[in-house]
């Protein structure tokens, strides 16, 4: 018994880490309909921003927030403005763009540090809880608070501000939208902005738990796609349950089943759903069905 | 991108004049050194690159080999195809009269192929895996330690410094054999799990991802079977993952023996000197083993430091310097860049352990694997990585710590 | 099901944007063009690529190069015959190279099997396991599609890595060094060159006779819009698995080639979603979608760039080469949307229109 509470507590805090993740993803593919490969180099680039907060301002790794989100915020923001707007006719083109974004991010920060790893010291890093024989590192539990924090702000932000509605009108129609004089181009470029910043938000977070390397965006973004798109594209509530669905997934195939194979497990119940329920679990049911070239 | 193209095809024909022109650069001893220089293992492409600058820097102040300048020149590959378009840059284009490397395995097996398609000889410094020596190229020889011999080296740290240090007989000795599931880390736990069951340890295999997001799994797993020591090979980012993780479910078996990685400032940035204390180590030997066990370590630190103002980040670059410093010998004392010849002659090599930095000697087995190149076992004390193991190698005034776990 | 609505608002806005960046195939042309037609223009090509072989035959360097460029170039418009006209954005195409990579290589160690005859059962293989890979989820349309095949690439990476025994598992597998034309293994860079061409001349003739056939207008017509060509009485399902199949055993044979020139591979490698998967589909972009010879061109550009800029930069600043790679990539992207086929076609009609005046 004492296996499976701690298989299932590791599940579960693995869980808010992808949650943490995808959410800004889950943000961008929903309402820009953008396969964004660059994602992972998002929260990467958070993970350095954060870094370099430590290292030079010398303050808590959490405490790197404060630059970390609008830093992301803006290099969203222009990355969609110069890269992605000018290709909204051409969704293909799009995701090579990001594609290409994901390899210079990636090599830029490899140029920059010659590939050395990087770790962050805190305190927070260094404890952990025992509940019941079931042990808890902090930080994960933090990343676990914040990604829930972030789901509830997220999705009452999309509900009741202006903002938010206008991103969710442009989601569901974005010509209905236009007609009735909300600016679309605009809120592509901030909702691209919102979903880095939530990136850098999950980077930051992260980095007391992971060792730097340019490459760690890459290891996050495939499960993060998975995430988006079994909780329910567009559905803040379905990524943040998506995350759940994947990190216990992942843990009890690993633990389980054999560790070398909890990938292979992982995406197989992903197929599984998409198969099944190809809308994700919390989605509009019809998503998955409007082509990339109906959007243009 | 056109131009680029085109501009590539002018380079080619440009390159085809100097050719003609220039037998004046002959005058260089080239070496073509293959390793990747981008993506996850650019770090240790580049230091191991270093460790043979170094070495070519030594050998041209005392005036070249064979009366000729060394130079250095790099091509990078991170997978077999670009191994192959490697070589021939490096042999078609720069005109290199030698080829080395490589810190993958992977690499190392398509370059000295396509090497020797152009009859050109391959000099391997470090990457690990048997399967390379036993392939009986006859252009290819290593004079680094292979995956057996850090496999070996592991287990004998297990029988003659954990199982006394436990009070323990191999018997009712529980290992755990956790590793990554590439080449690298499958090869090295393979022959571990043979020469520990072959002393009658009671050994259990776990296997991770080096790009797993989450190994608390890996860490759960080894915790449930209880091991009396926890014996992992990994990279830098999953080493460190696995030891924070083993601190947070606070997985405390009586000894931990990391091979390959753990040994840098970083995992000590990121576990704690702590945690890490009494943690052994399987690495290369590094600049601190002592005079006598690897005569002129503290000279290679000193001139590391002079050129790149900083600490060497891995201890492979040292072992490269120190293969690189053989191929330069070999090539003197054969006078040719032959192959054949070059081979022949370091066929011939009979230098004790301890004429190198790395305390290594030259003796080459039918397979051209030197067998006098052992890794060294080191140990986490109190923030510092101190050689423990074998004896000679510890330094004036050092010792080794208990185990540190409970 | 779509909203019907929906689907009858974009469609005249989609078709116009089909034809849009259709130019060798734009049905109002006088001339239907047919197979035989546009032969003499690819042999043509053809002649023109073995031309280069032959004036690069000294230059071991830039032979690896072009063999490369070759391998994608065939392998690219493979993938093309589903991705560009049927529209179907695969990004799993590396599991059907891996299929028929180890087809190839375990027929010949094991079985002592010629690669040359071992090709077939590789195509063979790739073609059936995209089959029953894409059918369910072909159900999925655009970036859904797309993560999906590529969550079969992750997969396929796990299993490979457990089959030990078919694929060497992560130590990789590898084929000894025994010169012969039989083995298809040879000392000198030419042969490889030549070999490759030859799979980029049988891609693009097959590529030449789908697209003008039955097959390619209704795969064309899929993309175009699915309703309208369900409407017309094609079975949807139907001509998208003929496309993928085709695609797959192309694609399958250009992985045994690729491995019998490496000659040592792991998993890792075979499916690497970013050498293979979304590379063979972003030459086909670069040179232009759903064109008869944009993967061709995409392939001859990118390859040789890469090669060229890692043989330059690689060395000096690590990452280097892919810093100015990845910038030309996203430059391409902004400035040619419709491929290099599609500027060269524009700045061809700009030119035309000139001349009248």
């Amino acid at each position: 018994m004492a296996d499976l509470a701690n298989i299932v507590a590791v599940g579960i805090l693995l869980g808010g880490i992808y949650a943490l993740v995808s959410v800004g993803l889950n943000l961008i593919f929903g309402v820009i309909r953008i396969v964004n490969f660059a994602q992972g180099e998002f929260v990467m680039l958070g993970m350095y921003g954060t870094y370099a907060a430590y290292t030079f301002l010398r303050v808590d790794p959490y405490l790197a927030l404060v630059v970390v989100l609008p830093g992301l915020f803006l290099f969203g923001a222009i990355v969609q403005r110069l890269i992605l707007a000018p290709l909204r006719t051409e969704p293909t083109m799009q995701i090579f763009a990001t594609f290409g974004l994901l390899m210079l991010l990636e090599n830029v920060v490899l140029a920059l540090t010659r590939g050395t790893a990087y770790s962050v010291t805190s305190v927070v890093a260094q404890t952990s809880i025992g509940i019941g024989g079931v042990q808890v590192g902090l930080v994960r539990l933090v990343a676990l608070a914040a990604a829930t924090g972030v789901a509830v702000a997220l999705g009452l932000f999309l509900k009741h501000s202006m903002l938010g509605r206008a991103i969710r009108a442009v989601a569901q129609d974005r010509s209905a939208a236009r007609l009735v004089g909300v600016n679309v181009d605009r809120i592509y470029m901030l909702t691209f902005g919102i979903g880095a910043a939530l990136a850098g938000l999950a980077g930051c977070l992260l980095t007391p738990i992971y060792t730097l390397s340019p490459q760690i965006g890459t290891s996050f973004i495939l499960p993060a796609f998975a995430v988006v798109v079994l909780g329910g594209l567009g559905s803040v509530l379905g990524a943040y349950i998506g995350g759940f669905i994947v990190g216990l997934t992942e843990a009890f195939a690993g633990y389980y089943l054999d560790p070398a194979l909890k990938h292979a497990v992982l995406f197989a119940v992903f197929i599984a759903v998409l198969i099944v329920r190809p809308s994700g679990l919390f989605g509009q049911v019809g998503a998955e069905e409007v082509g990339l070239r109906d959007q243009s | 991108m056109t131009g680029a193209t085109f501009a590539q095809r002018v380079a080619a024909i440009a390159a085809a004049f100097t050719l003609t022109a220039g037998a004046a650069a002959a005058q260089d001893l080239k070496i073509g050194v293959v390793n990747p220089f981008s993506g996850g293992m650019a770090l240790y492409g580049d230091e191991m690159t270093r460790g043979y600058d170094i070495a070519a820097d030594q050998a041209n102040a005392k005036g070249g080999v064979l009366g000729r300048k060394v130079v250095v020149l790099r091509a990078s590959a991170t997978n077999p195809q670009e191994a192959i378009a490697a070589v021939e840059q490096l042999i078609g284009r720069d005109k290199v009269d030698v080829l080395s490397g490589t810190y993958v395995t992977a690499i190392a097996n398509a370059a000295s192929e396509a090497a020797l398609n152009n009859n050109k000889l391959y000099w391997e410094t470090n990457a690990l895996a048997r399967d390379l020596t036993d392939r009986g190229l006859p252009n290819f020889t290593r004079t680094g330690p292979d995956s057996t011999a850090f496999a070996r080296r592991s287990v004998e740290g297990t029988l003659q410094l954990v199982i006394p240090k436990l009070g323990k007989t191999a018997k009712d000795m529980k290992v755990w054999i956790e590793h990554e599931d590439s080449a690298f880390g499958t090869s090295i736990a393979k022959e571990q799990e043979r020469l520990l069951k072959e002393a009658g340890v009671q050994v259990t295999l776990g296997s991770h991802s080096a790009r797993a997001v989450d190994l608390s799994d890996s860490i759960l797993r080894a915790k449930n079977a209880a091991p009396d020591l926890w014996l992992s090979t990994g990279y830098v980012t999953d080493h460190n993952l696995l030891l924070r993780t083993a601190r947070e479910q606070s997985f405390r078996p009586a000894a931990m023996m990391l091979v390959g990685t753990g040994d840098t400032f970083e995992t000590l940035e990121s576990v704690g000197k702590d945690f890490l204390n009494g943690i052994l180590l399987v690495s290369y030997p590094r600049a601190d083993v002592s005079e006598s066990f690897g005569p002129g370590a503290a000279a290679f630190l000193a001139a590391y430091r002079a050129k790149y103002n900083r600490d060497p980040i891995a201890p492979q670059a040292m072992s490269a310097f120190v293969g690189f410093k053989i191929l330069l010998e070999t090539i003197a004392a054969a006078g040719t860049t032959d192959y054949e010849k070059v081979i022949a002659t370091v066929a011939k090599a009979d230098k004790p352990l301890g004429t190198y930095e790395t305390g290594y000697g030259l003796k080459l087995d039918k397979t051209m694997q030197n067998t006098r190149a052992l890794p060294v076992i080191a140990q986490w004390q109190d923030g510092h990585v101190k050689a423990v193991f074998p004896k000679e190698a510890i330094a004036p005034g050092g010792t080794m710590l208990d185990l540190g776990r409970k | 099901m779509i909203n019907p609505d929906g689907a009858s608002a974009f469609a005249p806005a989609s078709s116009a944007g089909a034809a849009d960046r259709t130019g060798p195939r734009t049905r109002s042309a006088p001339r239907v063009k047919t197979f035989a037609s546009e032969l003499p223009r690819a042999l043509l090509v053809l002649g023109l690529l073995s031309g280069l072989v032959y004036l690069y035959s000294g230059d071991t360097f830039t032979l690896n190069t072009l063999a490369a460029a070759f391998l994608f170039a065939g392998l690219s418009s493979a993938w093309n015959i589903i991705g560009g006209f049927g529209g179907q954005f695969s990004l799993g195409h590396s599991v059907f190279f891996a299929v028929g990579a180890y087809t190839t290589a375990n027929l010949y160690l094991k079985a002592g099997i010629s690669p040359w005859i071992a090709l077939a059962p590789a195509a063979l293989l790739a073609a059936l396991v995209a089959c029953l890979l894409s059918w369910p989820v072909f159900r999925l349309r655009g970036p859904f599609f797309a993560i999906a095949t590529m969550a079969f690439t992750e997969v396929a990476l796990a299993l490979g890595n457990y089959m030990e025994s078919i694929t060497g598992g992560t130590r990789g597998m590898s084929i000894p060094f025994r010169l012969g034309f039989a083995n298809m293994i040879f000392r000198d860079r030419l042969s490889y060159a030549l070999l490759m061409l030859g799979f980029a001349a049988l891609c693009l003739l097959v590529v030449l006779a789908v697209h003008r056939s039955r097959l390619g207008y209704y795969l064309q017509a899929v993309r175009d819009n699915e309703q309208a060509a369900r409407a017309a009485g094609i079975s949807v399902l139907r001509v998208k698995l003929m496309g993928m199949a085709l695609s797959a055993a192309l694609t399958g044979i250009g992985g045994g080639l690729f491995f019998m020139q490496v000659r040592v591979a792991d998993p890792a490698a075979l499916l690497s979603l970013f050498e293979f998967g979304v590379k063979f589909a972003l030459i086909a972009l670069i040179g232009g979608l759903g064109t008869i010879y944009g993967p061709l061109l995409g392939a001859l550009v990118v390859i040789p760039l890469e090669s060229w800029l890692r043989a330059e930069l690689g060395g000096i600043v690590p990452g280097a080469n892919l810093i100015v790679l990845s910038l030309c990539l996203i430059l391409a992207a902004l400035f040619m949307k419709h491929g290099i086929v599609g500027s060269l076609q524009r700045l061809f009609t700009i030119a035309t229109r000139r001349i009248p005046r």
